[in-house]
């Protein structure tokens, strides 16, 4: 009797180990389920959220990739409100050229000097969240940057004696998601702080928060629009009436280049002067044709 | 009957034994060409995972578009964004079989056809190229190169950059396959 039992839990054993070797190469029999189950499990990264570092004015959470410079020339003719004899803004231009270069892929410095108050500029970007899916799962890109301006104009007695009531300071945290491959969204809370205001009722301090985005038209065109909301305590005070900065824009890509060409209210390329002191009114036609061109070079050697 | 069971028991394991002929890899390398005079144009990843089946003769390609590196950044986006589209088809597959006769013992390289369907870009085109196999025990090592033309897979290249990329893609394989273990 204990001998028959014993036989028979042999055999159970037995035949469960039979099973499991018989159904090991059961599992895997064609090439195409193992590659499936060999491939590495994938974290996919959001690339080009943008197609430029720039939505139009403002800077997107896009930056130079290692070894990578950028040279940018933004152009903005006159307020197309100022008629026939202005030839509608065309016969005048306000210049910005900068150049950008990418220390690391998370790190990137950038230098401009513009004609607006001739202004010389200094900035650093660094990408601290990056948008992906998979195994790492992150909903938004996120990136800091810092910018100083220097203004170099000498009609400013208060600016002449004392060289750093000529700069301001620009934080600005990019918070950006790209929804899919048409659409992607940025916001762009902005906090600068200028050492010296156009007029005395100005507060040196201004907040703004920043709301852009780009639509793909096709692979290789994109519709952008950009705005502003500045803060300003005692705005009704103020002698000089302010806008807040809107851009509309087509962003054009043709291989090493990108074209944008954009209508906004700012003349000015840089925060200080577009998100401060933008003085120009869509209302009334006070706008502003202008394009970016930005051409990159590599320095990749391997 | 039980002595029959246990018999039966060892023959599936030595017949298990004799299935496992598989040879596998997660790091093939995977490079093509498609400069032209007025650009260079080269990409390279070595995150290829390949099989091969010594028993079948058959063999399976698989590759993240995204892990190609270019020398420059931007054409590295514009290759998974314009060109790839590698968020909506985001791997390279290849699977086909070795037609060519070959002596998986002889431990010594010999060129072999290979046929196929290579996919990528969401489409599928069947390809033959010719592959060195050295065979081994513990490892077998095969190198191929194959040409491919963009518009057979549906890729569009827009006129004015026609001139600045090859019409025919050259693709590098290069595999060191070790036994794959379940």
């Amino acid at each position: 009797m204990i001998n028959t039992m014993k036989n028979n839990l042999l055999t159970s054993v037995l035949i469960f180990g039979m099973i499991v070797l018989y159904s090991i190469p059961a599992k895997s029999q064609d090439l195409d389920a193992l590659l499936e189950k060999e491939s590495k499990p994938e974290t996919t990264y959001a690339t080009a959220i943008f197609k430029s570092t720039r939505i139009v004015n403002g800077h997107s959470v896009q930056q130079m990739k290692k070894k990578q410079l950028e040279f940018r020339v933004s152009h903005r003719f006159g307020q197309l409100n100022t008629g026939s004899y202005n030839f509608w803004g065309l016969d005048q231009g306000t210049i910005h050229l900068g150049l950008e270069y990418g220390l690391t892929d998370w790190l990137e410095f950038g230098i401009g000097r513009s004609t607006y108050e001739k202004t010389v500029d200094a900035f650093g970007k660094v990408s601290l969240l990056k948008q992906s899916s998979g195994v790492k799962n992150m909903p938004i890109q996120l990136s800091y940057m810092a910018s100083t301006e220097v203004i170099g104009l000498n009609t400013n007695p208060a600016m002449q004696q004392n060289f750093t009531s000529r700069m301001s300071f620009i934080n600005q945290i990019l918070i950006a998601r790209k929804f899919n491959e048409s659409l992607s969204l940025q916001l762009t809370p902005t906090y600068i702080h200028r050492n010296i205001v156009p007029t005395e009722v100005e507060r040196n301090d201004l907040f703004a928060m920043g709301i852009g985005g780009r639509y793909k038209l096709t692979k290789r065109v994109s519709f952008n629009v950009e705005y502003y909301y500045v803060y300003r305590a005692n705005s009704s005070s103020l002698p000089i009436t302010y806008y807040n900065p809107l851009s509309v824009g087509i962003d054009i890509e043709t291989g090493g280049h990108v074209f944008q060409i954009m209508l906004t209210n700012s003349v000015a390329m840089r925060e200080g002067g577009f998100i401060g002191k933008t003085t120009g009114s869509w209302t009334d036609a006070g706008i502003h044709l202008g394009f970016n061109i930005s051409r990159v070079f590599s320095f990749n050697k391997d | 009957m039980n002595k029959l069971i246990l018999f039966l028991a060892l023959g599936l394991v030595f017949f298990n034994a004799g299935a496992q002929n598989r040879f596998f890899t997660k790091d093939a390398k995977i490079n093509f060409n498609s400069s032209t005079p007025l650009e260079d144009i080269i990409a390279e990843t070595n995150q290829a995972t390949t099989f091969i089946d010594i028993d079948k003769n058959e063999v399976a390609f698989s590759v993240l578009t995204t892990s190609f590196k270019f020398r420059r950044a931007l054409m590295e986006e514009h290759f998974n964004e314009n060109y790839m589209e590698s968020a909506k088809f985001p791997k390279a597959k290849f699977t086909g079989k070795i037609v060519s006769p070959i002596d998986w013992k002889s431990e010594k390289p010999v060129v072999v056809d290979v046929k196929g369907e290579l996919t990528m870009h969401g489409a599928t085109k069947a390809v033959t190229f010719k592959a060195t196999i050295t065979p081994g025990k513990t490892k077998v090592i095969a190198t191929a190169e194959l040409k491919v033309t963009p518009e057979d897979f549906k890729i569009a290249i827009p006129s004015a950059v026609r001139d600045k990329i090859a019409k025919e893609v050259t693709i590098k394989i290069d595999a060191i396959y070790a036994p794959y273990q379940q």
